[in-house]
């Protein structure tokens, strides 16, 4: 598979930081997504489950 | 083994998130003291409420100094006692079961929610703030008249529940 990369694939890739595959927009899309989970999180937990009245406690 | 920062990161963020949702959790429990609906009960012939010292007349009375017992029955297609009358700023314990077929027993738009199975009771312990009225609802498909099935659960001041002699009429 990795063949269909191509020739700069291999020993170009040893430079460690120095990243030539760069999808800072799958990131951006990843990081909106991560944020949607942990503000949905957030709202379904701590305001509609605790927020509501009559918490079951024992 | 050439890992991606990328991907360095959302694995990092990915067990950030998965502890997040484990510590939300563990501080519902140990904090506000979030409970689950335990089977700590022993059973019941769901036969022979009647002869039942806790369901043979459903009611609501009191235990301690701020703590009250509920004793409810569901069956098709009601609740009984209706209304559920309850004081405010208050502990409640709810005991829940059910003379004929499996019914839900849900206090609407709030969080106090169980199935009643016929031969269990469902015991749930809730605290009330101020006065008000809730639904009651069944949430589980009980039979012809489920759509029908509901209750009330009133929150009453401390002086009017005594008025009313503590117990539901």
């Amino acid at each position: 598979m990795a063949r269909s990369e191509t020739a700069h694939t291999g020993a170009d890739d040893v430079g460690g930081d120095g990243e030539e595959f760069d999808p800072i927009g799958t990131l951006t899309l990843i990081g909106i997504y991560f944020a949607i989970l942990v503000l949905a999180w957030v709202y379904i937990y701590f305001v509609e489950f605790l927020g509501r009245d009559l918490v079951i406690v024992g | 083994m050439h890992i991606h920062a990328y991907e360095k990161l959302w694995l990092a963020l990915s067990i950030v998130l998965i502890l997040a949702l484990i510590g939300t959790v563990t501080y519902g429990a140990v904090g506000p003291g979030v409970a689950m609906v335990a089977d700590s009960q022993s059973t019941i012939d769901p036969a022979g409420l009647d002869e039942d010292e806790r369901f043979s007349e459903p009611r609501v009375e009191q235990v301690g100094e701020n703590e009250y017992e509920a004793y409810v029955v569901a069956y098709q297609f009601g609740f009984e006692p209706t209304p559920i009358v309850v004081p405010a700023n208050s502990t409640v314990t709810l005991h829940v079961t059910s003379r004929d077929v499996i019914h839900g027993f849900q206090v609407v738009g709030t969080s106090a929610n169980t199935m009643v199975v016929p031969g269990e009771v469902s015991e749930i312990t809730v605290e009330t703030d101020e006065p008000t009225e809730y639904g009651l609802l069944c949430n589980e498909y009980c039979g012809a008249g489920h759509h029908v099935m509901e209750g009330k659960l009133h929150v009453v001041s401390r002086s009017e529940f005594e008025n009313r002699g503590g117990d539901s009429a």
